[in-house]
């Protein structure tokens, strides 16, 4: 036997010669029943959320998202380590976060080596909060997911807040509403990689 | 690494001898303590939050095999390596085996308690591993030579010029610069250049999935994504306490753990790992170095819900005055100074000790543990053990003498009155012993309770 499994044989006997007699497993239905009920607008809220967590958000028609950015950074190359442009998932009203997950980054390691980060995402892919987002998305289903929430940030130096510790220095969100194309052809974007609601 | 006795307030002392330091510490902390407090206030579920999120730990906790193979079994088939690890040792051994075993030679580190505890990097550095912790906070510690202070804040116990003097000795930063920007501005180079050479990246977890077996780790700076991100092995070192059951159980803790830490509703990153990257090797070791033992332990076992927030650190009167070294524990604080003296009670008997049972901790706890009870208790043990905490053995014996004797107690009060009206203020706050060191004595009252109780009385009949 390795040495690995010999301890892992000692661990599980040690903890369940160590447990305490058995607790319930309480239902997560408790919270939900009283959680406060939401007030107004979700993209309000959750812009504000977002930009409370230090991102920047704009708004923009699905077609008119390229030039938008264009416009937004007009002298910033495509390359890794100056900006980089992903999709996300889902946004989270409750906290400003966005999910995105390793299927739609073409490398991981450039959403935390860039200077500035974009992150498009349709209006329509807002969930209230976090206990939402779970019930929606499979996290299991790839290697990397990941809530972001606003740039890198540190205070470790005299609790003054910096952004752009080590990760990017600023994170913009464009919040995609339907362009006028989509409305009359009924067309949207590329399924999300969430599971189906039952 | 040292053996000796822990003195609390001995190191304490030497803390506050600078007072302005002291304040500034006991501000700052207070501040991220306010912070929480406007966080917490934004739920209306929180205490629901609260409830749900101990209930859930404490089923956890007395089913804890049977989640520990669950996650095993599911972390397995997502390609991750699961290994055990009795104690820090082990650990350490683990560790290096998997490094030696890919080659690697150069390892960035985000924070990690648990390695902290186990003491690994002076383990890894004599077999001629570098280590780089990459949290800045924890850098700046490293390159001082010091431990963390404080698990969510490592360097609290820095002021920004202590910061500019560490990074000109070792950075190279011109001398007397202070400004926090450029001095993260600094540091995000430096780290840049260990995370695109090192060839492995080690994190801790502040979740382990037992349904999906998947690992969640939470951090604000990035660093410790960059190097799961860039590295060819990715290994993750965790406590066996920190297994949950399913994900539905993820929004609870999550909703709970940033705005008890610092506030914010969630961290910058909250990242899921259910396997390695392509090309990767991934690696967990469950570690368990005393915890089953605290779970076999009737009065203590629910210390080990804690989810690691340092919120009864920021609130901890004693803590925010004292500084996090002056427990001499990896994790200070009330909650160290209940998970400590389980590790090693002649060590750490004074921990307990340093509270004042004021309770503040168990009121912010995320996860309900009852701290002051369980400190409370410790101290019952302690002072029915052999162990001795310096002095205090001692004035409980006399005052255990002086109580049982009310003849003798009524006498040594009377004399106490008159004798703090006599003596001069210097020799009376002498006497008064540590206490009164930084602290005015009230003024004598002109009789006793005894007394006074005996003539209304009188009165009223």
């Amino acid at each position: 036997m390795s040495e690995s499994s010999i301890a892992r044989d000692a661990i599980l006997h040690a903890v369940r010669a160590a447990q305490p007699p058995s607790v319930a497993l309480p239902e997560v239905q408790t919270v939900l029943a009283v959680r406060a009920r939401p007030v107004g607008d979700p993209v309000a809220r959750f812009t504000a959320a977002a930009q409370h967590a230090g991102a920047r958000v704009l708004s923009s028609p699905r077609d008119a998202v390229p030039d938008l950015i264009a416009s937004t950074f007009p002298n910033t190359g495509r390359a890794d380590s100056e900006l980089f442009v992903c999709e996300g998932v889902l946004g989270v009203v409750e906290n400003g976060a966005i999910w995105l997950s390793e299927s739609r980054l073409e490398r991981r390691a450039a959403l935390f080596l860039a200077t500035h980060v974009v992150v498009l995402l349709d209006t329509s892919a807002l969930v209230e909060d976090l206990h939402a987002a779970y019930a929606q998305l499979d996290i299991a289903s790839e290697v990397f997911g990941m809530f972001m929430a606003g740039p890198s940030k540190t205070a470790d130096i005299e609790q003054s807040l910096v952004v752009g510790a080590q990760g990017p220095k600023g994170l913009t969100i464009v919040l995609r509403t339907p362009s006028d194309s989509d409305s009359a052809s009924g067309s949207s974007s590329r399924p999300p990689a969430t599971r189906a609601t039952p | 690494m040292t053996n000796d006795v822990i003195d609390h307030a001995t190191a304490a002392s030497q803390f506050i001898a600078d007072e302005p330091r002291t304040d500034w510490h006991d501000a700052a902390l207070w501040w991220v303590r306010e912070k929480r407090d406007r966080a917490a206030s934004e739920l209306p579920e929180w205490e629901a939050l609260r409830e749900l999120a101990s209930g859930v730990k404490e089923h956890t906790l007395t089913h804890l095999a049977d989640y520990l193979e669950r996650f095993e079994t599911e972390a397995t088939r997502h390609d991750i390596v699961v290994h055990w690890a009795r104690d820090a040792d082990e650990h350490n051994r683990t560790v290096h085996a998997i490094l030696a075993a890919a080659g690697a030679t150069r390892l960035v580190k985000s924070k990690s308690m648990l390695t902290e505890e186990c003491h690994l990097n002076p383990y890894l550095i004599a077999r001629g591993i570098s280590v780089i912790d990459t949290d800045l906070g924890e850098r700046i510690v490293q390159l001082r030579g010091e431990a963390p202070s404080h698990i969510v804040l490592p360097a609290i116990h820095l002021r920004k010029e202590d910061v500019g003097d560490t990074f000109h000795e070792h950075l190279g930063t011109p001398a007397g610069l202070t400004d926090p920007d450029a001095l993260t501005a600094v540091a995000r180079e430096h780290l840049r250049g260990h995370f695109l050479s090192a060839d492995a990246a080690l994190t801790g977890a502040n979740f382990l999935i037992a349904e999906t077996g998947g690992v969640v780790v939470c951090t604000n700076e990035g660093n410790a994504d960059l190097g799961m991100a860039l590295a060819p092995v990715h290994i993750v070192s965790v406590g066996i306490e920190k297994v949950i059951p399913a994900v539905e159980h993820l929004p609870v803790f999550l909703q709970l753990l940033a705005r008890s830490a610092t506030g914010q509703p969630l961290t910058v990153y909250t990242s899921h790992m259910h396997g390695p990257r392509d090309g990767q090797r991934m690696h967990v070791v469950l570690v368990d170095n005393g915890r089953s033992a605290q779970l076999g332990r009737p009065d203590f076992w629910r210390s080990l819900k804690c989810i690691r927030c340092g919120a009864c650190m920021n609130t901890c009167p004693i803590y925010r005055r004292s500084g996090g070294h002056s427990y001499g524990s990896t994790v200070p604080g009330p909650i160290g100074s209940v998970l400590t003296p389980g590790l090693d009670l002649e060590k750490y008997a004074a921990l307990p000790f340093a509270s004042t049972l004021c309770g503040s901790c168990t009121a912010v706890c995320p996860v309900k543990i009852d701290l002051d009870a369980q400190l409370y208790r410790w101290r019952q043990l302690i002072t029915d053990s052999d162990v001795a905490v310096r002095g205090r053995a001692h004035s409980m014996g006399v005052a255990g003498a002086v109580l049982g004797r009310p003849w003798l107690f009524h006498a040594i009060g009377s004399i106490a009155r008159l004798a703090l009206r006599l003596m001069p203020r210097r020799l009376a706050r002498a006497t008064a012993g540590v206490w009164s060191r930084s602290r005015e004595l009230p003024p004598p009252p002109a009789q006793s309770f005894h007394a006074w109780y005996r003539a209304s009385r009188r009165e009223l009949s």
